[in-house]
């Protein structure tokens, strides 16, 4: 290091009075007067460092800062908006700051107490209460805390926050699939458009770019890390997307039904009776995926026998015979 | 309160955008509370006021900040009683937008609460929805909870809590013959789709925990909750019994077996995992053997072992 290294503050510093620095302005401020100005990099330009690692520098802070939610605009050259020697950066106030006009009452703010307590140990438990806190601060006053309840989102599937990053960017994502039945899994190319749990387990909406058509994939059977690449989609492809993939599930729950004849009074009775229909010969269960139910059907064993269709008869028969093999049974 | 994390720049940067106008907005808090608030430790709170003092406008053509261009504190209060508050400020007043993160969180945590009977109404929700997606600074992503199913076990059950009384209900354990209870509702808890009550059972006197779906020919009776007070058990209880078990299942299948492992000890080799974990009755194991098709293989007790079997085989006798 040089004997004129320069002092160096906290990042978080220089972050904080970036923004301080930016949302004081109203014409905006040009690169050059924000390194020579605003502390943090002041003291670093003063000190000599070179031009290009205080550019670099101010690259990844507006990055970050975006990352955090504070709209930096760019105002570029009138006559050339491509030309971004002379732009001006600013953050408009509107933007920036919680609009006037959103007051929470104190019955709402209960609610949003109660709202935000539902994401046990995953990072959108860090996410939800920081949201809580920024609407606290607004003073506002607060009903009598909803006790009672204790409703919970369990997260355990590690792809859930690279997806949810994908679909804030629209950006295009790869992830390895496995679909039961498969000796390895596949790389899929997909949209992601919105996460949605359903019948327990959570799923990812999207545009499957292969197939070129919407496919939902349950999570739990992407195997590895997923990527997200730097193709963007169209946002406008997000608009209702929630709704879509909630009637895309039920309409194939609508299309798949199995027959089940259920021993009365077990815990297969009990479990399956509330979500199925009688029929006249047992019950009939809409179902969205054959793995997924013919692991629920096998836990049941001798409590539940598959009627129909074949292929969810087949499907219990094999996770039977596996599990009575695997436990020393003669086949 | 709850777990602190290891925070990284960003995170005290996006701390400290929240904390001036929760400063001003308070006029004078202690640190221990502002702390609190924070999810940091207190000397992490002093850190982030102290830091606070040299951030402020700009200098002029390279000149260091005039004093009333920076933020200042109370340095005597803070110093001599543990009091924030804030003398200057030069802007941040206002909350922040959320980010879509935030909202999306708090979004669908409310699609959660929207399926408790009595808590809020249709108008209720709608006005959140439209304000929290308005106050985020980008559209968050949807995140979306399908709504479970209409039970009026479940409303009977939030008007025993409502109205104080005790509930009277069949319940039928898995492997165990059918028991009438009553309890003293004390807490639901709501985890993917299920409902469990937590109570007082007169029964066995003693909180106990009872999955909604196994509840039958629930009432509402008209003795008062005596027993509200006592502590309910953790969320899922750890400890389970007093019988060691020990499965055995490839690495992959781990995020499967969520809640099992949630309370057992394993030990991974060569992508092979050994669980160890207590249970009440080795034999309900059976059930996870079968539902994992034989990747989970029970290894004691020998019961358990043989059960499994036995379950899989009675299972199968259904199709010859």
């Amino acid at each position: 290091m040089p004997a004129n290294s320069p002092v160096k503050n906290p990042p978080e510093e220089r972050l904080v009075n970036l923004v301080v620095a930016l949302v004081a302005t109203e014409q905006g401020l040009t690169k050059d007067t924000i390194l020579t100005s605003v502390s943090g990099y002041r003291e670093q330009s003063e000190a000599g460092a070179s031009k290009d690692a205080l550019e670099k520098m101010f690259e990844r802070d507006k990055e970050a800062l975006r990352r955090l939610g504070v709209p930096i605009e760019t105002i570029g050259d009138w006559a050339d908006p491509d030309d971004l020697r002379e732009a001006r950066y600013r953050v408009p106030t509107a933007e920036y700051e919680l609009p006037e006009d959103i007051v929470f009452t104190p019955a709402e703010l209960a609610l949003l107490n109660l709202a935000g307590g539902v994401w046990s140990e995953s990072s959108m438990s860090a996410e939800a209460r920081s949201g809580l806190r920024k609407i606290r601060a607004l003073g506002i006053a607060v009903d009598e805390p909803i006790i009672g309840y204790s409703p919970r989102i369990s997260l355990r599937e590690p792809s859930f926050a690279a997806l949810q990053q994908a679909i804030e960017q629209s950006r295009v994502v790869t992830f390895p699939y496995l679909k039961p039945g498969e000796a390895a899994p596949r790389t899929r190319r997909v949209q992601p458009l919105a996460l949605v749990e359903y019948g327990g387990r959570w799923h990812v909406f999207g545009v499957d770019l292969a197939a070129a058509a919407d496919r939902t994939f349950l999570l739990s059977r992407i195997v590895d890390d997923v990527s997200i690449t730097r193709d963007t989609f169209d946002p406008a492809l997000r608009e209702g997307a929630g709704e879509r993939a909630l009637s895309g599930l039920d309409d194939v729950a609508a299309r798949h039904h199995a027959l089940l004849e259920v021993n009365p009074g077990t815990e297969a009775a009990l479990r399956l009776s509330r979500r199925a229909l009688p029929a006249d010969q047992g019950i009939r269960l809409p179902y969205v995926d054959v793995h997924v139910l013919a692991d629920e059907l096998a836990s049941y064993g001798p409590e539940v026998r598959v009627v129909e269709p074949d292929e969810l008869r087949e499907q219990v028969i094999a996770r039977l015979e596996a599990a009575h093999a695997a436990h020393g049974g003669v086949a | 309160m709850s777990a602190r994390k290891q925070l990284v720049a960003t995170d005290r940067a996006a701390l400290m955008l929240q904390l001036v106008p929760y400063l001003i907005g308070k006029g004078e808090v202690s640190i221990a509370e502002a702390a609190d608030e924070f999810d940091v430790t207190p000397d992490q709170m002093r850190a982030m006021v102290e830091t606070l003092t040299v951030i402020g406008l700009p200098g002029d053509g390279g000149y260091w900040q005039m004093a009333n261009d920076l933020f200042d504190i109370d340095w005597d209060l803070l110093d001599e009683r543990d009091i924030i508050v804030i003398t200057n400020s030069v802007g941040l007043e206002r909350t922040p937008k959320l980010t879509a993160r935030e909202a999306a969180a708090l979004l669908t945590g409310l699609q959660l609460a929207r399926a408790i009977p009595g808590v809020g109404d249709t108008e209720l929700f709608a006005g959140l929805l439209a304000k929290l997606s308005r106050g985020a600074s980008s559209t968050p992503a949807d995140v979306i909870l399908a709504p479970g199913p209409v039970d009026a076990v479940r409303d009977a059950v939030a008007e025993a809590l409502r109205t104080g009384v005790a509930v009277s209900f069949t319940y039928k354990a898995p492997d165990a013959d059918p028991t009438t209870r009553t309890v003293d509702p004390v807490k639901v808890l709501i985890a993917t789709g299920e409902w469990y009550l937590q109570g007082w059972c007169h029964l066995r006197e003693a909180m106990r925990t009872f999955h909604l779906d196994r509840v039958s020919d629930l009432s509402l009776t008209d003795i008062p909750i005596e027993h509200g007070e006592e502590p309910v058990p953790e969320w899922f209880e750890t400890g389970g019994g007093d019988i060691v078990a020990r499965i055995r299942f490839p690495v992959s299948v781990a995020p499967l077996l969520g809640d099992y492992l949630d309370r057992a000890t394993v030990e991974t080799v060569d992508g092979v995992c050994t669980a160890t974990m207590r249970v009440a009755d080795p034999n309900s194991l059976r059930r996870l053997a079968a539902r994992r098709a034989g990747a989970v293989e029970i290894l004691e007790p020998e019961s358990a072992r043989r059960a499994a079997a036995s379950w899989a085989e009675a299972g199968l006798v259904q199709y010859r």
